[in-house]
């Protein structure tokens, strides 16, 4: 089964969960939090109701649980679309095969646009598990991904998912197209093999006035704009989803504290996606929705690795 | 300051009964307006800056810096080179720097040393516009620089040091005791010419009874006189019948006594404009950012020298207050009411003292329960449509009198103008204004000005000052922040804000949680199993009505005693999320390039190390300067060398922005 899960509008209801003090560094706190806090939420809304199969609170639709249960039907946007520049953030996750990512793009798309009633979306960020921009020698490390077995993001399947996201492109779904974390070196190798060249490189830094000049100076003659995040690399680890989502005292209790405990949703869970969504007034500056989808498989529907 | 009308001022005793008139007028001139432009929607962030520049003349011979009163010869020749860029015989003062901008502009002001200068158009929020925010200043600044003579500088201190001392302090000379300030320390020439600013002085002189009185705490060093008597009031001077009022006692023993509006309105601020969306919005901030004015004001501290002494308040707030104190001995409290309406507690430039939104998070509780409204105006502004609180707002602002009344404005009532509106409005000079679209001038919106910062010596400072608020007010809209105090705890903050280095040693009441209550535009469907998802929507038994918001609390549990960097960087405990962490959240959710963001940082960087003290603000660092200076005799006194010095340092402070262990690097850099 598929598990969906939603922070809703996280400007405005998330709180001091969302905040984070400047010290720390990249991380996936806001998600984590943001998470937790809407859960409460919803769960605060609904009388508890035992007989039901899933908690109230959330809401099985084609095979794919909800946490917490969407009111799509409810505006997305205050003002019309043009007023609102829409920018998302689809993290490939680590450990998920590539051959996946396709359907797991639509999908995470999908949702957005339902989410904000909107029918297209102003620059589409990936990030590809595994790479990680290294301001200090301008390469990026190629780092595994938690359990270490995993190969890093290989390059053939980078293109590959590019094909797809160019493919939303041509349709009208996207109007630019953006990386994260690339260095100089694979822009240079990967911009051959696209139809549709990323306007954008987004990169971590943690001085952000400490960029290599030659990335400078590559994405000015490419026309990429170099933007700065603050996300982090593994951005929704299994422990930390099942943690989340599991019977203890800060979970929402769907899932079993482990893979074959009778205290709920039995079996593993394997996260797949994070999609991150942001609507800006143009001309105000302001940040009027953001939030996040997670999509997570949980029994069995985990896939088998091919 | 906008653009000067000319005419006929009336003196006092005439302008006094014409004051009703121009209140009523001003009212009908603000109801026709305000329904004209309620509606205006999605007006642009458009916002501009104001930085004001004293004009110092250095004599490098006699080692002497003096004020020069040479206002009018600098804008002339301003004015003469912008008429050629105009009508297109000389190129304006492009270089490659500021393609695209449009040249700055020059505006009077009060004194005649002073120069304002803004930006020739808004910024908008396009993060590009914030970086050209620096090098414009810069450039506004060499231009200016350019337009004076060689041995003339535009200097950021808010106050020259020596103005008023018994020393040749301007340039050219004025003897003092003229008619329309008749101040024993600072002549009729000190302010600029135009009628209007004579006549203001004149006239609040006048409405008042006496010269107004400026009495700042002595800053006592060790070799400071106990008590210490202003050694420069003269108490036998016999040209006005206000020289009685030193005679009166108006001098207080351990002060620094002045008795001109030149004392405080020849300070120089650092104020924002910020246009709204919508009237809404405009609401919304004038109350969100009123907190913020003594948090800012501590902050920007830059003021220690009144008249050559070191005084024991660092900011210039209070002294403006006084300097165009236009109450009466009854409205102080001071004497039995006879001809006037009120007591009324605030000077007409003070912290603000109304709360305008229209937001549920608004209690009542914060409003001032003993604020002055004139209930006929109230009536007038409500019958006109308008609701309460705004009423109530303006009924407020117009229980002031009118100060200058040109007779030929009084013929007949324009309702497409706002000058008798303007009066009242621009004579109200609280640390916010609420601002109204003016009519003539369909594409500007509604507008909150925040004016409560000092100016900062250099443009980097000034640039980070207003990116820094322009940052806030954005972080506001999009978290839907809440900073709502009781009203009547600014006003204590602004007074906490005076104590020398407030920035560190005092605490101010601010509100401990910013974030409201989950506000959820979903509104979840109960749970459906597999089996019934077709049906089950209709069945939505299981769904409760939200839980009813808790109780709110008792008012005083909302707010509690911050330190500043408690305020700007957070609390130590996380209980505060800090200004700061709140704007970069903010910038976290959105797509900034990398010079954006380094640029950003740099500034974040210097506000958030001014909160801690890692950085010095200006009144410490000038405080230091005085102290360390080889001519200095530890009695408070700041002599003719030493400003002399100071001013020099300050001009290369603006120049090389203390890198390199440069002049200043203790509140610039933090480290040589």
């Amino acid at each position: 089964m598929k598990l969906i899960l939603s922070t809703s509008n996280i400007m405005t209801g998330g709180g001091p969960s969302v905040i984070r003090q400047a010290t720390t560094d990249k991380s996936n706190v806001e998600l984590i939090n943001s998470l937790r806090s809407n859960f409460q939420a919803s769960q605060q809304l609904f009388a508890p109701d035992a007989t039901a199969t899933y908690p109230s609170w959330t809401r099985l639709d084609n095979g794919a649980l909800y946490i917490p249960a969407i009111d799509f039907s409810q505006p997305g946007l205050a003002e019309e679309r043009s007023q609102y520049d829409i920018t998302v953030k689809l993290f490939y996750l680590p450990g998920i095969p590539a051959s996946r990512r396709c359907a797991h793009t639509r999908e995470a798309i999908d949702l957005v646009l339902k989410e904000l009633h909107a029918d297209s979306i102003d620059l589409l960020i990936v990030s590809f598990p595994g790479i990680l921009f290294d301001a200090e020698d301008d390469s990026e490390e190629e780092v595994s991904s938690e359990n270490g077995s995993e190969e890093p993001d290989d390059f053939d399947s980078i293109i590959q998912t590019w094909k797809t996201l160019e493919g939303l492109q041509e349709k009208g779904l996207i109007s630019q197209l953006g990386v994260a974390e690339f260095g100089s070196e694979r822009l240079a190798r990967f911009l051959p093999h696209t139809k549709v060249k990323p306007s954008v490189d987004q990169i971590n830094l943690k001085d952000c006035c400490v960029v290599p000049k030659s990335l400078i100076l590559y994405a000015k003659q490419e026309n990429i704009q170099l933007l700065t995040h603050n996300d982090c690399m593994d951005i929704l680890p299994c422990g930390t989803t099942r943690e989340l989502l599991g019977p203890g005292e800060k979970g929402a209790g769907i899932l079993g504290s482990t893979p074959d405990a009778n205290d709920g949703l039995q079996g593993d869970v394997e996260p797949q996606w994070v999609v991150k969504y942001t609507a800006v007034v143009k001309d105000r500056g302001v940040v009027e929705n953001k939030g996040y989808f997670a999509l997570a498989d949980v029994g069995n529907c985990v896939k088998a690795r091919s | 300051m906008g653009l000067l009308a000319l005419g006929t001022a009336l003196d006092w005793p005439e302008a006094k009964k014409c004051a009703d008139q121009v209140r009523k007028w001003g009212i009908e001139q603000l109801l026709a307006n305000w329904r004209r432009a309620r509606g205006k929607e999605r007006d642009a962030l458009l916002w501009g800056d104001e930085v004001e520049y004293l004009v110092v003349a250095v004599d490098e011979e006699t080692k002497k810096a003096r004020l020069s009163l040479a206002q009018a010869d600098i804008l002339k020749s301003l004015a003469r080179d912008e008429a050629l860029w105009k009508s297109g015989n000389s190129p304006p003062p492009q270089n490659k720097d500021h393609e695209g901008e449009e040249p700055p502009t020059f505006h009077p002001e009060f004194g005649r040393f002073m120069l304002e200068a803004t930006p020739g158009e808004p910024w908008g929020i396009d993060f590009k516009d914030l970086l050209k925010v620096e090098s414009n200043m810069k450039w506004r600044r060499e231009i200016a620089k350019a337009h004076m003579a060689p041995n003339e500088y535009p200097i950021t201190l808010t106050t020259f040091p020596r103005l008023g001392t018994k020393d040749d302090y301007i340039q050219p000379y004025y003897p003092p005791s003229g008619p329309a300030l008749r101040s024993q320390f600072v002549p009729d020439e000190i302010a600029n010419p135009h009628i209007r600013f004579p006549t203001l002085a004149a006239n609040i002189r006048t409405r008042r009874g006496r010269k107004v009185e400026l009495n700042v705490p002595v800053f006592k060093d060790i070799n400071t006189a106990d008590p210490f008597k202003d050694p420069t009031v003269d108490y036998d001077l016999h040209h006005w019948p206000e020289d009685d009022d030193v005679r009166n006692g108006a001098a207080k023993d351990d002060h620094v006594y002045m008795d001109a509006m030149a004392f405080g309105m020849g300070s120089c601020c650092l104020q924002i404009t910020f246009q709204a969306k919508n009237m809404t919005e405009g609401r919304k901030l004038y109350d969100q950012l009123s907190p913020l004015g003594p948090i800012l004001l501590a902050l920007t501290a830059a003021t220690p020298i009144y008249k050559g002494f070191l005084v024991d308040t660092d900011v210039r707030w209070n002294q403006i207050g006084n300097a165009v104190d236009d109450r009466t001995r009854g409205e102080l409290g001071e004497a039995p009411l006879q001809n006037d309406r009120w007591r009324i507690p605030k000077s007409r430039y003070a912290s603000n003292s109304t709360y305008i939104s229209q937001d549920p998070r608004l209690r009542k509780e914060y409003l001032d329960p003993d604020l002055i409204v004139d209930e006929d105006i109230k009536k007038r502004l409500m019958e006109g449509g308008m609701d309460d609180l705004l009423a109530t707002h303006f009924a407020h602002l117009f229980i002031r009198d009118p100060l200058v009344i040109f007779s030929e404005d009084l013929e007949e009532l324009d309702l497409s103008k706002a000058d008798h509106f303007e009066n009242l409005q621009s004579t109200n000079w609280q640390h916010m204004r609420f601002k109204p679209p003016p009519p003539e001038k369909s594409d500007i919106g509604w507008r909150v000005e925040f004016r409560s910062m000092e100016i900062q010596t250099t443009d980097f400072e000034n640039a980070a000052f207003c990116i820094f608020i322009v940052l806030v007010t954005r972080a506001i809209l999009s978290f839907d922040l809440n900073f709502y105090i009781p009203i009547q705890r600014t006003t204590e903050n602004m007074e906490t804000a005076h104590a020398r280095n407030a920035v560190l040693d005092q605490k101010f009441y601010f509100r401990k949680n910013p974030f409201s209550p989950r506000s959820r535009r979903h509104h979840p469907q109960p749970a459906q199993s597999a089996s019934n998802s077709q049906v089950s929507s209709a069945t939505s038994s299981a769904y409760n009505t939200p839980p009813p918001s808790p109780p709110l609390g008792p008012v005083e549990s909302e707010y509690d005693l911050m330190t500043i960097s408690d305020i700007i960087n957070g609390s130590a405990s996380g209980s505060f999320p800090g200004l700061i962490p709140l704007v970069e959240s903010y910038l976290n959710s959105l797509n900034v390039d990398v010079e954006t963001r380094c640029s950003l940082a740099s500034y974040l960087d210097l506000i958030r190390k001014r909160a801690n003290g890692t950085l010095w603000t200006g009144a410490r660092w000038i405080r230091e300067f005085v102290a360390s200076h080889p001519g200095y005799k530890h009695d408070s006194v700041v002599s003719e060398e030493i400003c002399y010095d100071l001013v020099k340092a300050v001009d290369e402070m603006s120049v090389h922005e203390g890198k390199n262990g440069t002049v200043g690097w203790e509140l610039l850099r933090g480290r040589k």
